[in-house]
């Protein structure tokens, strides 16, 4: 079970989210289209010359002259549309990126054995069932840690009473820790 | 007037992770840049064509070069936005799923170490971020299962050892500090 309801109802990216990204990308590239018509609009709508063999000439020499206009528009239209869909992509991403990032940090705190705190994400980050089985797992770890260590203070109250019976709950109780830990494979 | 007694407001962090922004930044850029290439290469063809057969058609009922140009080049603008949104909003959907299926498989695997399995490989999928970040997930199970496995082993060996009792004691005692360190 990979998909979007991963973690019980609580999908890993919510579509709300993915159409939101939508209807920015669109007016980002409507705004895009629309700067560049306008510059082109405002270049090719000068005047020709008011007789006839002007315009013939101006039309003959037109194309030439609206290269460079084109290129410099285009070039333009690039550099902005990229420079916006940037500033989107960091905008919007960054809430799939943060999670990444804290969980990052977090796996990193329990590989060197800092304690592990609750994971929780911001309330408008995606891929909140990461945290919810992140802390499952942990959650799990910790309390079949919390019943091998009571079983062993368990067989260690049994060391008030005489040392072989002492001895013999102690290994009764290393073989039921042993056996317990079996399901973890 | 401030309320002292409450807490200033948290600054909102924008997380920038070039591993998995960047990537992105750089597919909708190829977009863009090969959406204008493309626009340009048609627009500059197409009026060339239209102002030359215009010189030529000696009818001359316009007043400026856009009056000439202007379905071409409206034409020409909608075909550059529907492609460049229509393959952008592609690369999303691609972009999610991908998001969905690498770290969906992360949550599976969370789920099935909590039930004991700590060596089924993630298998994040192969791009890039989240195949590294399904990697030290399971770099982080695999350390809890080495952990446990080694504690089991020696748990078993002492349980069966007919070590002294100071010995037993000892190692007793070693065994109980090293469970605590499980998941601190």
């Amino acid at each position: 079970m990979s998909g979007p309801e991963a973690a019980g109802n609580v999908p890993l990216i919510h579509r709300r989210y993915v159409y939101g990204l939508q209807l920015r990308l669109f007016v980002n590239f409507a705004g895009g289209v629309g700067i560049l018509f306008v510059i082109l609009y405002f270049a090719l709508s000068r005047p020709l010359p008011g007789d006839y063999a002007g315009i013939f000439h101006a039309l003959r020499n037109l194309s030439p002259f609206f290269r460079a206009i084109l290129s410099v528009s285009v070039l333009l239209y690039a550099l902005l549309a990229c420079g916006s869909t940037s500033a989107l992509c960091v905008y919007i991403l960054h809430k799939v990126a943060g999670p990444l990032y804290r969980m990052d940090l977090i796996l990193d705190q329990y590989r060197s054995g800092v304690h592990t705190r609750t994971v929780s994400f911001r309330h408008d980050d995606q891929l909140q069932p990461l945290a919810k089985t992140f802390n499952l797992w942990i959650g799990t770890l910790r309390r079949d840690r919390h019943r091998w260590l009571a079983t062993m203070m368990d067989a260690e109250r049994h060391c008030l009473q005489d040392e072989a019976t002492c001895r013999a709950e102690m290994e009764e109780a290393l073989r039921e820790v042993a056996g317990d830990m079996a399901r973890y494979r | 007037m401030k309320n002292p007694s409450l807490p200033p407001p948290r600054p909102r962090i924008r997380y920038v992770s070039p591993r998995f922004q960047g990537p992105a930044v750089l597919a909708f850029a190829a977009i863009i840049v090969t959406g204008g290439t493309i626009f340009w290469k048609l627009v500059d063809s197409e009026f060339q064509r239209v102002f030359l057969h215009a010189a030529i058609q000696g009818h001359y009922a316009f007043d400026s070069a856009y009056d000439i140009v202007r379905d071409l080049l409206v034409w020409h603008l909608a075909s550059l936005f529907a492609g460049v949104f229509l393959t952008g909003s592609a690369l999303i959907l691609l972009l999610v799923a991908a998001t969905r299926h690498g770290i969906g498989k992360t949550v599976d695997s969370l789920r099935r170490s909590a039930d004991g399995d700590l060596s089924t490989p993630t298998g994040a999928g192969p791009i890039g971020e989240f195949a590294r970040f399904g990697e030290k997930i399971d770099a982080a199970r695999s350390d809890t299962l080495a952990s446990v496995l080694k504690i089991r082993g020696d748990a078993a060996a002492l349980a069966s050892s007919g070590i002294s009792s100071e010995e037993f004691r000892l190692r007793w005692d070693e065994l109980k500090d090293r469970i605590r360190r499980i998941a601190p």
